[in-house]
């Protein structure tokens, strides 16, 4: 459980910066007076609970930093290549999906804390596709997963040796794709900010670095998704020739190319077409993916 | 984790996961105080990291994420000061929640400290494990679908009773109260 040790880190920095800010006070010569630190922390930690006066200011500025954590988080689970990864958990596909899921409530926080009609209109339509989504792309990791008998990312990769999941699994894969490519709010799936009917929707209020860093959380993103399909699908490293680490480099730039080579060229999705077929038409056939996953797994991979 | 990188997350998350499920409950807007609960949940989960419980742990922060984000979605859609821009009070009835609440919590403390808990470590070969396997997918299958669809006929009840007829009344017999918006 030494991967945990990030945690860990960042509980040793709330505390250092506890003590710096005491040290600051005793090297100046003032008398040093830790309740003063603590009720300034009390006074940032009451804010929550000060009446909103026309908007929730507090989660508008937080959301650009959960996106972003939620974006790192889903990256230092994709391994790059043997023993090259950020955490390594058994439980690592899982902990994937988990860190994508903090991708809603960021969007929604942004949305929400604009204060703003187009803006929560886009936090909203974020909510509802989401929630739509969420479950196949569980549900498809589950069932990627079945064969390697391990929800470890790295074993997911082993058992792929022989052939890529993408042609044991390719309902799998349909399901995957489009889903995948919805949590990074690309087109045709950038429903939240939607530039030519929301006019930028859950960002629209956002400037300089808090803009900025949205940006840079969904490209963060865009990589995270990329590398994490190569790794469930395409074999991850696996390959002749070329030295493991450039091989699921090149995996991956070929998935996130195809990703924004479709957001091209494909019109922006209806909300309520985009639900209907997530609820109708993806779910179903993600419980139909697992179902056929356990078959081949009984059959082939025992 | 080492005991002190435990103990370093452990306690901190402990206390932040209590606060944050203490203000979903002092907060006015609907919006904040589902995200909060989210907070406290998801702090939970880390808090089940911390204690090498990863699975549960990681189950905590996937599924917390989608249903408090559903609850706001529902708070949002229900409340009538969803917003909480006039201040509305998220706890009715102090007196007695309040005392059901720390009835509830010393009943739930005494049956922490008071259990006997097994001690010894449970490995992921454990027969343990494969006996849970085959109780949750074997005989106890019956009772999660059925409270699965209970909770399902309790929330689609729970929209229809809440929004009969819509909030134009659309469908509803003439000569009815027509509340709402289309009063």
């Amino acid at each position: 459980m030494s991967d945990l040790t990030p945690l860990a880190v960042f509980a040793v920095a709330a505390a250092g910066a506890a003590i710096v800010g005491l040290l600051e006070q005793l090297v100046a010569g003032v008398r040093p007076a830790p309740l003063a630190l603590a009720r300034a922390a009390a006074a940032t930690l009451r804010q929550p609970l000060s009446r909103p006066d026309r908007r929730d200011g507090w989660l508008f500025h937080l959301a650009p930093g959960l996106l972003l954590i939620a974006a790192l988080g889903a990256l230092a689970f994709v391994p790059w290549a043997p023993g090259f990864r950020g955490i390594d958990l058994s439980t690592g596909a899982i902990a994937f999906a988990a860190a994508l899921a903090y991708v809603t409530p960021a969007i929604f926080m942004a949305g929400w804390g604009a204060g703003r009609p187009l803006a929560v209109v886009g936090g909203f339509r974020w909510l509802a596709l989401m929630l739509a989504y969420a479950m196949p792309l569980a549900m498809i990791i589950t069932a990627v997963a079945a064969p390697a008998g391990s929800l470890r990312p790295t074993d997911i990769v082993e058992v792929q040796h022989a052939v890529p999941m993408a042609l044991v699994q390719p309902l799998a894969l349909a399901l995957w794709l489009p889903a995948a490519l919805a949590v990074c709010f690309l087109p045709p799936f950038d429903l939240p900010q939607a530039d030519g009917e929301l006019g930028g929707g859950a960002f629209s209020e956002y400037r300089g670095l808090d803009a900025a860093l949205i940006g840079f959380a969904q490209r963060i993103l865009l990589v995270a998704v990329s590398g994490m399909t190569a790794v469930l699908f395409l074999g991850g490293w696996q390959g002749p020739l070329l030295p493991p680490a450039l091989w699921m480099a090149l995996k991956t730039m070929a998935v996130a190319g195809l990703f924004l080579w479709v957001g091209r060229r494909l019109p922006r999705l209806e909300v309520d077409r985009v639900l209907s077929l997530a609820w109708k038409v993806a779910n179903p056939l993600a419980i139909l993916a697992i179902a056929y996953a356990g078959l081949i797994t009984l059959l082939f991979y025992r | 984790m080492s005991d002190l990188a435990t103990a370093l997350v452990f306690w901190p998350a402990a206390v932040l996961m209590l606060v944050t499920g203490l203000y979903v409950f002092i907060t006015s807007s609907m919006a904040r105080a589902g995200l909060l609960l989210l907070a406290s949940l998801g702090i939970e989960g880390l808090v089940f990291l911390a204690l090498s419980s990863e699975f549960l742990g990681v189950l905590q922060l996937l599924m917390m994420s989608g249903e408090m984000v559903t609850m706001v979605f529902f708070m949002v859609m229900f409340m009538p000061d969803p917003g909480g821009l006039m201040g509305m009070d998220m706890v009715h009835d102090k007196r007695r929640s309040a005392a059901v609440a720390g009835l509830v919590g010393v009943g739930l403390a005494l049956v922490a400290v008071l259990t006997d808990w097994p001690a010894r470590a449970v490995g992921t070969d454990a027969p343990d494990v494969r006996a849970i396997g085959f109780e949750v997918m074997g005989r106890s299958m019956l009772t999660f679908l059925f409270a699965a669809m209970t909770i399902l006929f309790a929330m689609v009840g729970g929209v229809l009773l809440a929004k009969y007829g819509g909030r134009y009344r659309i469908g509803a017999p003439a000569g009815e109260d027509r509340g709402g918006e289309a009063r």
